[in-house]
C-alpha cells in the first residue's frame, strides 16, 4: 500500500516537470539573440508592421499599449510593455519565427521582412528603444545559380553547393544564395530545418534529422532548391536517393487482401462465400426451371393410371 | 360446391371491363407524368432532386428500402407460414407472391433512379468487388426476385390447365397464353411430384434469399460508421420492419380483392383476423427491436449519438418519429388485439396507417443521419444542410408505386387470385378432367 502511495507520487511528480519545462522554458539560442534588422526601420515600416499585426498577432495579444489581451496559458501579454520590450530585437524576431504551443510559428506565414516590420512597429511603443546598426546579409547578386548536392552519411550531414555560371562557362562559388532543402514525400514536400545562405565558399551544411522514416533501406529522397521568391535568379533544383533515412518496412494497407482494397485483392473467403452461395442457389434454380420444362413432355407417355 | 362454381368464382374478373381500362388509363397517364419527371433528371442530373453532397440518398433510398421490405412478405407467408402446414394461408399465398415479385422486380428501378448515370447499372457487375455490400445487394434482390416469381407461377401450371379447358368465358386471345403456361399439365403422379418438389426447395430457398435481401439492404447503412447507422441489429430490424409492412400490404390487396372481385366466400373474415394477428406479432417484434435501437445508443449518449437522437426524438424530426412510431405501430398493435378491429374494413384502415408510416420510417432512417457529418463541410448553402425533396423527386419517387399497381393488376386481373387447383382440394373435389 505504502510502496503504490509512493509510486503515485513519483508518477504526479514526473508528470509535472515537463508541463513545468514547457511552460515557462521558451529559450531562444546564444546565436539568435544579436540577429539584428537587415535594414533601417522608417516610418513606413510601422506603418506596413501595424497592418500585419492587427491581421495576424491582434486577436491574442490585443492592442499595444491597451492591455487587453486574451487571457489564456501562458499569458500572451502586452507587447509595448517591458516583457517584451527588454528583449533583444534578435529574441523577438526568434519567438515569432518559431513560436511555441499556442503561438503559432511564422515563419512560412510572413516573410523575414514582414518579420522584420512587426518588430519596427512594436518598437514604436517603447521611447526609449534605438535600432542596432543594421546589418545586411550577404546577398547573392548574380544570375545564374547552379546547386549541387552531397551528403556525408555517417555524420548525417547534407552539403549543398552552389556555384554560379558565368559566360565563359566557368563557375565561381557562389555566397549568400538562400536554400532550401526537403524530403519527398507522398503530397508535398517536408522542408529540413530553416533555410540557410551560403558562405563565402557556395557551401551550406544541413544536419539531417536521426528519426526520419525512409524505405525498407532507409532511401529518402532529399531535395534542394533556392529560395527565390521573386523569381530573380535561374536556378536549378538538385534531388538524390540516399540512405539517410532509418529503415522502415510497413507493409502498404493496400498491399494485403482486405475488406478495403479492390476487387482483385478481395479475401479468399469472402470470393467464396459469395461464389458458391451464388452457385448452389443458382444451380438449383436452372434445376428447378429444367425439371418444370419436363412437365410438358411428361404428357407424351402412355398413360399408366 | 361444384368444380363449374369455383371455376366461375375464382375466374369470372377474367375479362376487359370498362373500369380496367379507367383504372389502367389512370395508371398509365401517371406513370407518364413521372417518367417525364425522370427524363428531366436524366438530362440535367441529380442536382434537379433535393439531394446534396450531405444528404446525398435521399427519398430514392428511403423508397428503395420500402419496396425490398415490402417485397420480403411472399417469404412470411409461403415460406414460414407456409412450411410449418398452416392451411389458412392458401388463398392469400398468391397475393403474397404477386406482391412479392411486383415489388421485388421494382425495387432494382427503385435504385437505378438515384444513378446519375444509370447507363453504368452493368458496371456493378464488371467491376463490382467481392467485399462490397452493393453488389451483395443487387446480387439478392435479382435472386429473390427469380425465386418469387417461379414460386408464384408453379402453382398456376395446374389452374392454368384447368382454366383453358373450362367453358368460362375468357378473352379469346387469352385462352392460347393459358395453354401455353400450362405446360401440358394433365395431373399426372410424375408431374404433380416435379411441381410438389420444385416448390418445397423454393420455399427452403426462399427463406434465406429474403432474410438476405434484406439484411445486406440494412448494411449498406450498418457498415459505414454513422450515427444512427452504426448498429449492430440493423439486420433484424430491418427484416422485422419488412414484415410489417409486408403484412399490412396483404391485408391492403385483400381488401380490394375481395371487394372488387367478390371473392368475399374466400378471403373471410377468418384470413383477415389472421393476418391482423400475424400483423400483431410482427409488429411486437419490430417494436422490441425498435426499443434496443433507441434506448442503447440514447442511454449511451455518445456525442453524434446524441446529436442525432436529439433531432429524432426532441427536435427537428421529432413530430414524425412519434408519429410514426405511435400511429404506425404502437396505436394499431393496440387496436388489433380486439376481435372487432380484425374484421375487414377496421383492419385495412389500420393497415393503411401501418402502411405510410413504414414508408416515413424509412424516410427518418435513411435522411437524418446524413444531416450530421462528422466532419461537416465548411461555408455551405442551407440546401445542403437540412435535405427538401423536390417536386421532380416526389413524382420520381411515386413512379415505382405505380409500376407496383401497374404489375399487381395485371397479374391479379389475368390470373385468378385464389388458386384454383389447391382451393378445389382442399374443398374436396376430386374429379377434375384433364384431358
Amino acid at each position: 500500500m505504502r510502496c503504490k502511495k509512493q509510486l503515485f507520487l513519483i508518477f504526479i511528480l514526473a508528470s509535472l516537470i515537463p508541463v513545468r519545462s514547457s511552460a515557462q522554458a521558451w529559450i531562444v539560442p546564444d546565436d539568435q539573440k544579436g540577429k539584428v534588422a537587415p535594414f533601417k526601420f522608417t516610418p513606413v515600416m510601422v506603418k506596413q508592421g501595424e497592418q500585419l499585426y492587427l491581421k495576424n498577432c491582434q486577436s491574442c495579444h490585443g492592442l499595444p499599449g491597451k492591455n487587453n489581451w486574451v487571457r489564456i496559458t501562458p499569458p500572451p501579454g502586452d507587447l509595448s510593455l517591458e516583457k517584451a520590450q527588454n528583449q533583444s530585437d534578435g529574441e523577438l524576431f526568434y519567438r515569432i519565427t518559431n513560436g511555441r504551443i499556442p503561438m503559432p510559428e511564422f515563419r512560412k506565414i510572413l516573410s523575414d521582412e514582414e518579420r522584420w516590420w512587426l518588430i519596427s512597429f512594436l518598437r514604436s511603443f517603447n521611447p526609449r528603444y534605438i535600432q542596432p546598426k543594421p546589418v545586411s546579409q550577404a546577398v547573392f547578386t548574380g544570375k545564374i545559380i547552379q546547386l549541387s548536392l552531397s551528403c556525408d552519411l555517417p555524420s548525417k550531414k547534407v552539403k549543398v553547393m552552389a556555384s554560379e555560371a558565368l559566360k565563359d562557362s566557368s563557375k565561381i562559388p557562389a555566397s549568400g544564395v538562400e536554400v532550401l532543402l526537403f524530403v519527398k514525400r507522398y503530397f508535398g514536400n517536408l522542408q529540413i530545418g530553416d533555410s540557410k545562405s551560403t558562405d563565402k565558399d557556395g557551401i551550406v551544411l544541413f544536419e539531417f534529422p536521426s528519426d526520419l522514416p525512409g524505405d525498407k533501406e532507409g532511401k529518402v529522397e532529399i531535395l534542394a532548391r533556392v529560395n527565390d521568391p521573386g523569381d530573380q535568379f535561374k536556378s536549378n533544383a538538385v534531388s538524390m536517393k540516399l540512405a539517410i533515412g532509418v529503415p522502415t518496412d510497413k507493409p502498404s494497407l493496400i498491399a494485403t487482401k482486405t475488406w478495403w482494397t479492390s476487387r482483385r485483392s478481395a479475401p479468399m473467403w469472402v470470393i467464396m462465400t459469395y461464389s458458391l452461395s451464388v452457385i448452389i442457389v443458382w444451380g438449383f434454380i436452372v434445376y428447378i426451371v429444367y425439371n418444370v420444362l419436363k412437365i410438358r413432355n411428361l404428357n407424351n407417355k402412355p398413360n399408366n393410371q | 360446391m361444384t368444380l363449374e362454381k369455383l371455376i366461375l368464382d375464382l375466374t369470372h374478373h377474367i375479362r376487359i371491363n370498362k373500369g380496367f381500362l379507367v383504372w389502367m388509363g389512370f395508371l398509365l397517364v401517371s406513370l407518364m407524368v413521372c417518367l417525364y419527371a425522370y427524363s428531366i433528371q436524366l438530362r440535367i442530373g441529380l442536382g434537379v432532386a433535393g439531394i446534396r453532397d450531405y444528404v446525398s440518398w435521399g427519398m430514392y433510398l428511403a423508397n428503395f428500402v420500402f419496396f425490398v421490405a415490402s417485397s420480403l412478405i411472399g417469404m412470411l407467408i409461403s415460406g414460414v407460414l407456409g412450411l410449418i402446414g398452416m392451411k389458412w394461408i392458401t388463398p392469400v399465398t398468391r397475393i403474397a407472391e404477386t406482391i412479392a415479385v411486383a415489388f421485388a422486380a421494382v425495387a432494382g428501378l427503385v435504385i437505378v433512379s438515384d444513378m446519375g448515370r444509370p447507363e453504368r447499372l452493368a458496371y456493378v457487375f464488371l467491376y463490382g468487388r467481392f467485399q462490397s455490400p452493393i453488389l451483395w445487394d443487387v446480387t439478392v434482390v435479382i435472386t429473390y426476385f427469380v425465386l418469387s416469381s417461379l414460386l408464384l407461377f408453379l402453382p398456376l401450371i395446374a389452374d392454368m390447365a384447368i382454366i383453358h379447358r373450362s367453358k368460362q368465358a375468357l378473352p379469346s386471345w387469352l385462352r392460347p397464353v393459358y395453354k401455353l403456361l400450362s405446360l401440358n399439365f394433365t395431373d399426372r403422379p410424375e408431374q404433380n411430384k416435379i411441381i410438389s418438389r420444385s416448390i418445397r426447395i423454393l420455399l427452403i430457398l426462399l427463406i434465406p434469399a429474403a432474410l438476405s435481401i434484406h439484411t445486406v439492404t440494412s448494411w449498406l447503412f450498418a457498415v459505414t460508421s454513422r450515427a444512427g447507422w452504426d448498429s449492430t441489429i440493423f439486420g433484424p430490424y430491418f427484416v422485422s420492419g419488412a414484415f410489417v409492412a409486408g403484412s399490412a400490404t396483404v391485408i391492403i390487396a385483400m381488401f380490394f380483392f375481395r371487394k372488387n372481385y367478390k371473392l368475399q366466400d374466400y378471403l373471410t373474415d377468418l384470413h383477415f383476423t389472421n393476418m391482423g394477428k400475424v400483423l400483431v406479432l410482427v409488429s411486437l417484434v419490430y417494436l422490441y427491436f425498435n426499443l434496443n435501437e433507441f434506448i442503447v445508443p440514447g442511454y449511451k449518449l455518445k456525442r453524434a449519438d446524441a446529436v442525432h437522437l436529439h433531432d429524432l426524438l426532441a427536435g427537428k424530426d421529432a413530430l414524425l418519429f412519434w408519429v410514426i412510431q405511435i400511429g404506425g405501430l404502437l396505436l394499431p398493435v393496440l387496436f388489433m388485439l380486439f376481435r372487432r378491429f380484425r374484421k375487414p374494413l377496421p383492419i385495412t384502415i389500420i393497415a393503411v396507417a401501418v402502411l405510410i408510416a413504414a414508408w416515413f420510417k424509412r424516410y427518418i432512417i435513411v435522411i437524418p443521419t446524413q444531416e450530421h457529418p462528422f466532419l461537416p463541410i465548411q461555408h455551405v448553402p442551407q440546401n445542403f444542410i437540412t435535405y427538401a425533396p423536390t417536386l421532380i423527386e416526389i413524382l420520381i419517387t411515386l413512379a415505382p408505386f405505380i409500376l407496383v399497381l401497374i404489375i399487381i393488376t395485371l397479374i391479379s386481373k389475368f390470373f385468378p387470385v385464389i388458386p384454383l387447383f389447391e382451393t378445389a382440394k382442399e374443398k374436396g373435389i376430386e374429379k377434375i378432367e384433364f384431358e
